[in-house]
C-alpha cells in the first residue's frame, strides 16, 4: 500500500487514479485532483 | 410514417385521360377539372395521359369529374384503377391504337401516292395521263380525307359542340378547305377554272397522310417513354413458393403475408421483400439498384422483390409485401415523378392555350391579304397559304417537349438507382452550384472503425484492446462502439471491470483486476502521470492521418495505442473529382472536431470543411449558403440530417436499400454509392438541356414557319410553303422532339465509365 501524499489516503499502486514522479520517486494518488495539487507544488507534500 | 402523411396530405386522384393530342388540350382538361367544386388543383400530363387531381375536404364523385372532362371534349375511361390488370389493359389499348394508326398510315400512303403523281405533272412528267383525271383524284382523296383523317374531323366536331378548339380544329378546317375547294372546281369548272382555279386534292390527301404518320410515330414514341416503368413492373413475379411442413406449394403473390416462409430456387425472381432464413446464394439486384455485380446473401441478409436469385436456393421470411416492397415503392416514386410537371413547362402551356385562336386569326388574315394583294390566281394562293398556316401551327411539339424528356429521364434514373421525386426536382438540380456532403455515413461508410492497435514496447498486443473494450462496454461513445466491435472481431475475452468513470474531455477509466485502467487522450495520461515514451511518435503519425487516437494504460503503465477512424467510401475521391469536373463547389459538414473532419475531407479531396456542426445546425448552415446566393444540393442519409435535406434546394439521400421512400429527400439513391450523386446531377443537366432544345425547336419551328406559311417571304424571294411540306414539317417536329427525349434513355453517368472502385 502506498499513501496519497496529498490527502493521506491509502492507495493501492495498481488501482491508483494517477501517479507522479518526483526526485526519482513515484507517488500515487487517489484521484486526479490530488495529483494536480501535488504537481503544482511537490515540495509542499514531500520531505517534511 | 406513411399513414400519418397520408392523413395529412390532401387526398388526390390519379386519372387516365384520353383524347389529348396537344398542349392546348392539357390546359383545357385542367380548367375543366378545376371548375368542379371540391377540386383544389388539377395537373395534367400529356405524355402519360394522366391527370392528378388534388381534392379538398368535400371531394366530388368520380362521375362528376368524368362529366366535366367529357364536357371539354375528352374522356376518362371507365377503368381507372392502377392494378396490374388495369395497366395491362391500358397497354393493350395503346397497342391497338398504334395498330389502328398504322393501318391508316399505310392506306393513306397507298392512296395519296397516285394523287401526288397525278396532281403535279410539272414534277412528275412521266406519270401517265389518266392519273390526272380529276374524277380519279377526287375518288382517291375522299377516303383519305374522311377515313384516314377521320379522327381530326370527329375531334373538331366534338370540340365545336363544346365550343373549344385544338389542333383538330386547325387540321380539319385546313384540309377541308383544300378538299371542298377542289371538289367545287371539278363540279363547276367553268366558274372556277376561268378564274385560275385548280383542283388541289394532293394537299388534302398527302397532308392527311403525313398528319396521321405523325400521330402514329408520336404514339409509338410515347409508348417508349414509359418503358422503364413497364420493365420495373414486369420484375414482380406473380407467384411465390410457400415453404410449408407438407412440402412447398405455389401461391399467388397477393396471398403472401409478412411472416410467410418462402423458397426461391436458382434463376427465379424473389417475389417479396424479406430476410434470408436458410441457405446462401448470390442475387442480382441490378434492375433495382443499378449495381451490376451480384450480391452474396446468407442468413439474416435482406432480399428485395424483383431481384434474380442466381446460384443457390434459399428460404426467406417475407417482411414486406404488396405496395410496401422496395420495388413497389420505386415504381410509385417513378410514376409520381413522371406524372408531375416541371415549372419550365408552364410557359409552353400558357403559350399553347392561346395558340389556336391566334393561329385561326393569322390564317384569316393571311387569306384576306392574299385575296387583296396576292398575284393571280389570288384566291388559289390565298387558300394555299391559309391552309399551310393552319397546318403548320399545331403546338403538339410544344406539349410534348417537357413531359417526354422528364419521363425518359426519370425512368432512366430508376434504372441507374437514382429516384427523382418530381419533375421539378430534375429542374432544380441542374441549377445547383454547391454540393454539401454530410461526413458520417455519406462521405464515410457508416460509423468509425478500429484501424490500428499499437502495443507499448514489450506489452501483449491484445491486452490493450481487451482492456479498452472492457472499459468501453458501458459507454455510448462512437469510439467505444468501434473499439468494442474491433475486440469482438478479434475474439478477445474482456476482463471484468467495475467503477466506470468518465472525465469529460479526457477519457474513461475503470477498476480492473490487474489495476486501474485508463482509456483516454494524451492529456489524460499526462494528468495521471502515466508515461508512454515508446508510443508518442506512433500517436502523432496516426493523428496526422486523421485518426482518433486513445491511449490505454493499466496500473500506471501505458500498454497500447488504439486508433479509430472513419473509413472513407472508396468511391468518394472519384465522386468529388467528378463533381468538381461538373463545376460544382464541394463542402463537407461534420459534427466531428476539426482535425478528424479535415483529414477525411482531405482524403476525399475536399478543401472546404465545416466541422463541429451539430446535427440541428446543419440546416442553418445550408440556409447560410443559400443566403450567400448559392443553390445547394445536400447529400446525407436522410435520418439525422433530414432538416438539412429539406432546407437544401435539392436533398439527396442515400438509402440503405430497404427504404427508398425517404420523406425528406428529393432524390433517393437506391444504392449506397456516392457516384449516384454525380449521375443524378448529370442526368438532370442532360434532361434540362434536352427540354430546352425541345422547347427551342418547338417554339422556333412555329415562330419561323408560321410567317413563311403565311407567305411573308413571297414578296421578297417568291417563297411559299406548300401545305404538304407544312404537314411534313409538323409531323417531323413532334417526332424529332420525342426522339430527342428518347435519347436520354441511353444516358450513362460519366463516373461509372471510369474504373470501378
Amino acid at each position: 500500500m502506498a499513501k496519497d501524499p496529498v490527502c493521506q489516503m491509502d492507495v493501492d499502486p495498481k488501482d491508483a487514479a494517477a501517479q507522479s514522479k518526483y526526485q526519482g520517486q513515484t507517488y500515487y494518488f487517489c484521484a486526479a485532483g490530488c495529483k494536480a495539487k501535488f504537481d503544482a507544488d511537490p515540495s509542499r507534500y514531500v520531505g517534511r | 410514417m406513411s399513414s400519418t402523411t397520408a392523413a395529412m396530405s390532401p387526398p388526390s386522384l390519379d386519372l387516365p385521360v384520353r383524347g389529348m393530342h396537344c398542349a392546348a388540350c392539357v390546359g383545357k382538361v385542367e380548367r375543366a377539372l378545376q371548375a368542379v367544386p371540391g377540386v383544389v388543383t388539377a395537373s395534367v400530363n400529356l405524355a402519360t395521359e394522366r391527370a392528378r387531381v388534388e381534392l379538398g375536404p368535400r371531394p366530388p364523385a368520380l362521375p362528376e369529374l368524368r362529366a366535366a372532362v367529357a364536357a371539354a371534349g375528352y374522356t376518362i375511361p371507365e377503368e381507372i384503377a392502377v392494378t396490374p390488370a388495369g395497366r395491362e389493359r391500358e397497354q393493350a389499348e395503346r397497342a391497338r391504337e398504334i395498330a389502328r394508326l398504322r393501318v391508316r398510315v399505310i392506306v393513306g400512303a397507298v392512296l395519296s401516292f397516285p394523287v401526288l403523281l397525278g396532281s403535279m405533272p410539272d414534277v412528275f412528267p412521266w406519270a401517265s395521263g389518266w392519273l390526272r383525271t380529276p374524277w380519279l383524284l377526287w375518288g382517291l382523296t375522299t377516303p383519305v380525307q374522311f377515313w384516314v383523317g377521320g379522327q381530326f374531323h370527329l375531334g373538331f366536331l366534338r370540340e365545336l359542340r363544346h365550343r373549344t378548339s385544338s389542333m383538330n380544329t386547325l387540321v380539319s378546317i385546313g384540309t377541308n378547305a383544300a378538299y371542298f375547294w377542289s371538289v367545287a372546281v371539278i363540279l363547276w369548272p367553268h366558274a372556277f377554272m376561268a378564274a385560275g382555279g385548280m383542283p388541289y386534292f394532293e394537299a388534302s390527301a398527302v397532308l392527311m397522310t403525313f398528319l396521321v404518320l405523325g400521330r402514329w410515330l408520336e404514339a409509338r414514341a410515347r409508348g417508349g417513354t414509359s418503358d422503364a416503368i413497364r420493365r420495373l413492373v414486369s420484375l414482380q413475379p406473380r407467384v411465390a413458393r410457400l415453404a410449408g411442413p407438407g412440402g412447398d406449394r405455389d401461391v399467388p403473390i397477393a396471398d403472401v403475408v409478412p411472416g410467410d416462409l418462402l423458397r426461391v430456387r436458382p434463376g427465379e425472381r424473389i417475389p417479396v421483400d424479406g430476410v434470408v432464413v436458410e441457405g446462401t446464394s448470390t442475387v442480382d439486384e441490378s434492375m433495382l439498384t443499378g449495381e451490376s455485380l451480384p450480391v452474396e446473401k446468407g442468413p439474416e441478409a435482406t432480399v428485395v422483390a424483383g431481384a434474380v436469385n442466381q446460384s443457390g436456393s434459399f428460404t426467406f421470411r417475407a417482411t414486406r409485401v404488396g405496395r410496401e416492397t422496395v420495388l413497389a415503392q420505386i415504381v410509385r416514386l417513378v410514376e409520381e415523378a413522371q406524372g408531375s410537371r416541371a415549372p419550365i413547362q408552364r410557359l409552353a402551356d400558357r403559350v399553347a392555350s392561346v395558340f389556336v385562336p391566334v393561329v385561326l386569326a393569322i390564317a384569316v388574315l393571311t387569306f384576306a391579304a392574299w385575296v387583296l394583294w396576292g398575284p393571280p390566281p389570288a384566291f388559289f394562293h390565298a387558300l394555299t397559304n391559309a391552309v399551310a398556316v393552319l397546318v403548320i401551327a399545331c403546338p403538339c411539339a410544344l406539349g410534348l417537349a417537357t413531359p417526354t424528356a422528364v419521363m425518359v429521364a426519370t425512368g432512366r434514373g430508376a434504372q441507374l438507382g437514382v429516384l427523382f421525386r418530381s419533375a421539378e426536382v430534375l429542374e432544380r438540380l441542374h441549377r445547383v452550384d454547391t454540393v454539401v456532403l454530410d461526413k458520417t455515413g455519406t462521405l464515410t461508410a457508416g460509423p468509425p472503425r478500429l484501424t490500428d492497435v499499437v502495443p507499448a514496447p514489450g506489452a501483449d498486443p491484445d491486452l490493450g484492446l481487451a482492456l479498452a473494450a472492457a472499459v468501453e462496454q458501458g459507454s455510448e461513445h462512437p469510439l467505444g462502439a468501434a473499439i468494442m466491435s474491433g475486440a469482438k472481431a478479434r475474439g478477445l475475452a474482456l476482463p471484468p471491470v467495475r467503477q466506470f468513470q468518465a472525465t469529460p474531455g479526457q477519457g474513461v477509466e475503470a477498476l480492473g483486476e490487474e489495476g486501474r485502467i485508463l482509456l483516454g487522450n494524451r492529456r489524460m495520461m499526462e494528468s495521471r502521470g502515466v508515461e508512454a515514451p515508446g508510443l508518442q511518435e506512433a500517436a502523432e503519425s496516426l493523428a496526422a492521418q486523421g485518426k482518433s487516437v486513445v491511449y490505454v494504460a493499466q496500473a500506471g503503465q501505458a500498454c497500447a495505442l488504439i486508433a479509430v477512424a472513419d473509413v472513407l467510401r472508396p468511391e468518394a475521391p472519384a465522386t468529388v473529382a467528378a463533381l468538381r469536373g461538373l463545376g460544382l463547389e464541394v463542402i463537407v459538414v461534420s459534427g466531428d472536431v476539426r482535425g478528424t473532419a479535415e483529414a477525411i475531407a482531405r482524403q476525399a479531396g475536399v478543401e472546404q470543411v465545416q466541422a463541429e456542426v451539430l446535427p440541428e445546425q446543419k440546416a442553418a448552415h445550408v440556409k447560410r449558403l443559400q443566403a450567400g446566393g448559392r443553390r445547394v444540393a445536400m447529400v446525407g442519409d436522410g435520418i439525422n440530417d433530414a432538416p438539412a435535406l429539406a432546407q437544401a434546394d435539392v436533398g439527396l439521400a442515400m438509402s440503405s436499400g430497404t427504404d427508398v421512400a425517404i420523406e425528406a429527400a428529393d432524390v433517393t439513391l437506391v444504392r449506397e454509392d456516392l457516384r449516384g450523386v454525380v449521375a443524378a446531377i448529370e442526368l438532370s443537366r442532360r434532361t434540362m438541356r434536352v427540354v430546352k432544345q425541345n422547347l427551342v425547336w418547338a417554339f422556333g419551328y412555329n415562330a419561323v414557319l408560321v410567317p413563311v406559311a403565311a407567305g411573308m417571304l413571297y414578296p421578297i424571294w417568291g417563297l411559299q410553303l406548300s401545305p404538304i411540306l407544312a404537314g411534313l414539317a409538323m409531323a417531323l417536329s413532334s417526332v424529332s422532339v420525342v426522339a430527342n427525349s428518347l435519347q436520354l434513355g441511353r444516358f450513362s453517368p460519366s463516373a461509372a465509365d471510369r474504373e470501378r472502385v
